[in-house]
């Protein structure tokens, strides 16, 4: 089982010193680590042809329809033929555009999208690198996503993209806070900011100890992501396409490809900090962790066949006056529970007690909540007529 | 309880998505046969085609005699003179009832399917078909009287009006 579970590490140090034997030390390891760095570039890209793909396999049939079927046994070929179409268009910059800005806003997007991919841990010994501040970097990293999009509606000279960046930018800066603030939740438990660390420390995965602040983090990514029910930002059914509405040819697929590329890094942050990354019975690493981001992805494309959007103001309303502050009880009761009892399974217990008890007053304090403001909204019907 | 809706609507969603794999699949004359059956029920059109209806009016088609096989047409001109658009242009040979089609021109791109001239026609020679698929990559929009006996051999029709009875 070693054997399979550890092949490409296996093949890694195989072909450093094979390189080692015609080539100096570190020229060896700078091939390899080249040669890593090129592997993580094309998991993304492979994610990006089999996740747009899958998801308009899954949601034609969430609805009753077969979905994308023409070209190849069961449509395999469409993102082929959808590359080709996309490659062969015209790049259009528009007038009174900043040429040099609208060029880089894509470019900066797919990089912020790339480089989180350098410390996601894929399998045991499966990392571009071992960062001790692994979760911090992505979050930095991501940020600078948002940069980019205010960047690409800024310069395309068209209020509409000015308009949806803005909206990005809003929604996109709210829904960092209680993103970080579950990031923080695992981070105390685990007491480091490494990636793997964060794995190996996770005997049971912390969905099941800390439901409530997987929810938080659930929901917030899926914000991050602009998917369903939080795609305010390119509202298909709606919008022309909110800030990349001047973009087209290659530089829209920029932007196309680094919406997936984060969904299968946001999958896979979900997978490590939540589902115990890699680790799993009888089959190899790699094949439990992509299991998982797979399980997680498929819950956002099932969450996107089903939900309606939510208007902007309800959106922020949401982040603010609902997942900070869950997120901050949440916080609060990780660091009571991690403080006062020590590590072991009386503690995965007592914060599963906690979460549960959490969640149940956050149902009973939305009941009411949505209750009284039911009758008030009566109380107005009524005093109207 | 709050919140239950999300979790009513991801199960439907759920059972449509396990539906379409083991429910009932493929045409059923292109209608589900029970609105609350599961399964998938698209045409796949180029491989599957639904049965048009009796009185649908496609492409014009030329019907022979039942018994000689030779076309019904006298070539009397009525069919021309029904014509809104004037689609149609024929010449005949021969006097009286011997009087025989030798050319039949059908512009395809000018037809509007109105079924004017097989109303028009006393001869019961012509006759709307069910051919929908009339696009074409070259120009060659006016049918002859070959191909329209062709398509007239091919639905096996000898008398014109039998859906309109």
């Amino acid at each position: 089982m070693d054997v399979l579970n550890l092949l490409f590490v296996n093949l890694r140090e195989a072909i450093t010193t094979w390189l080692a034997g015609f080539l100096p030390m570190w020229a060896a390891e700078a091939v390899v680590h080249f040669g890593v760095g090129l592997i993580l570039v094309v998991i993304g890209l492979l994610a990006v042809m089999v996740l747009t793909l899958g998801e308009r396999k899954v949601i034609g049939r969430a609805q009753d329809r077969y979905g994308p079927n023409r070209w190849g046994p069961w449509g395999i070929l469409t993102p082929v033929a959808d590359a080709i179409k996309m490659l062969t268009k015209e790049d259009i910059v528009p007038e009174g555009a900043d040429y040099w800005v609208h060029l880089l806003a894509p470019m900066c997007a797919i990089i912020a999208a790339v480089l989180i991919y350098a410390v996601l841990p894929f399998g045991e010994g499966m990392w571009g690198t071992d960062l001790n501040i692994g979760i911090l970097y992505i979050v930095a990293i991501a940020s600078l996503g948002t940069i980019a999009i205010l960047m690409a509606g800024w310069s395309s000279n068209n209020k509409y993209s000015l308009l949806g960046a803005f909206r990005v930018v809003a929604q996109l800066i709210s829904y960092e806070i209680p993103m970080l603030l579950s990031i923080v939740a695992v981070v105390l438990l685990t007491g480091s900011m490494s990636m793997v660390e964060i794995v190996r420390q996770q005997s049971v995965p912390h969905l099941i100890t800390m439901p409530m602040v997987f929810f938080v983090y659930l929901l917030a990514a899926s914000a991050e992501l602009y998917r369903t029910p939080f795609d305010m930002i390119e509202a298909d059914s709606e919008l022309v396409a909110g800030f990349f509405t001047e973009y087209s040819g290659m530089k829209f697929v920029m932007f196309f490809m680094s919406e997936y590329f984060n969904l299968f890094a946001m999958s896979a942050i979900i997978t490590t900090l939540f589902l115990a990354g890699w680790r799993g019975p009888i089959l190899p690493g790699y094949v439990w962790f992509f299991f998982k981001c797979g399980v997680v992805i498929f819950f956002y494309w099932w969450v996107r066949s089903m939900m309606p959007r939510i208007r902007i103001d309800h959106l922020l309303n949401l982040a603010w006056k609902f997942l900070v502050p869950l997120a901050l009880v949440n916080l609060m009761v990780v660091g009571l529970v991690d403080k006062l009892i020590a590590d072991g399974i009386v503690q995965d217990v007592v914060l599963l007690a906690a979460n549960i008890v959490v969640a149940i007053v956050v149902i009973g304090l939305l009941a009411f909540a949505s209750r009284k403001t039911r009758s008030k909204r009566l109380q107005r019907i009524t005093a109207r007529r | 309880m709050f919140g239950l809706g999300i979790v009513k609507g991801l199960w439907t969603t759920g059972k449509h998505f396990v539906q379409s794999y083991l429910g009932h699949t493929g045409l059923r004359e292109g209608i589900r046969p029970d609105p609350t059956l599961g399964g998938l029920f698209t045409v796949q059109y180029p491989e599957e085609k639904l049965p048009m209806f009796p009185r649908f009016r496609g492409a014009l088609m030329h019907l022979r005699d039942a018994e000689t096989g030779e076309p019904k047409c006298t070539a009397c001109g009525l069919c021309v003179r029904a014509c809104p658009n004037d689609v149609i242009a024929v010449d005949g040979e021969g006097k009286g009832r011997d009087r025989k089609v030798t050319a039949y021109h059908y512009n395809l791109a000018r037809c509007l399917f109105c079924r004017l001239c097989v109303e028009a026609c006393t001869f019961s020679a012509i006759e709307m078909s069910h051919e929908y698929e009339l696009a074409s990559y070259s120009p060659d929009l006016v049918w002859g009287l070959e191909k329209l006996l062709a398509i007239g051999d091919k639905y096996g029709v000898h008398e014109a009006g039998k859906a309109w009875e």
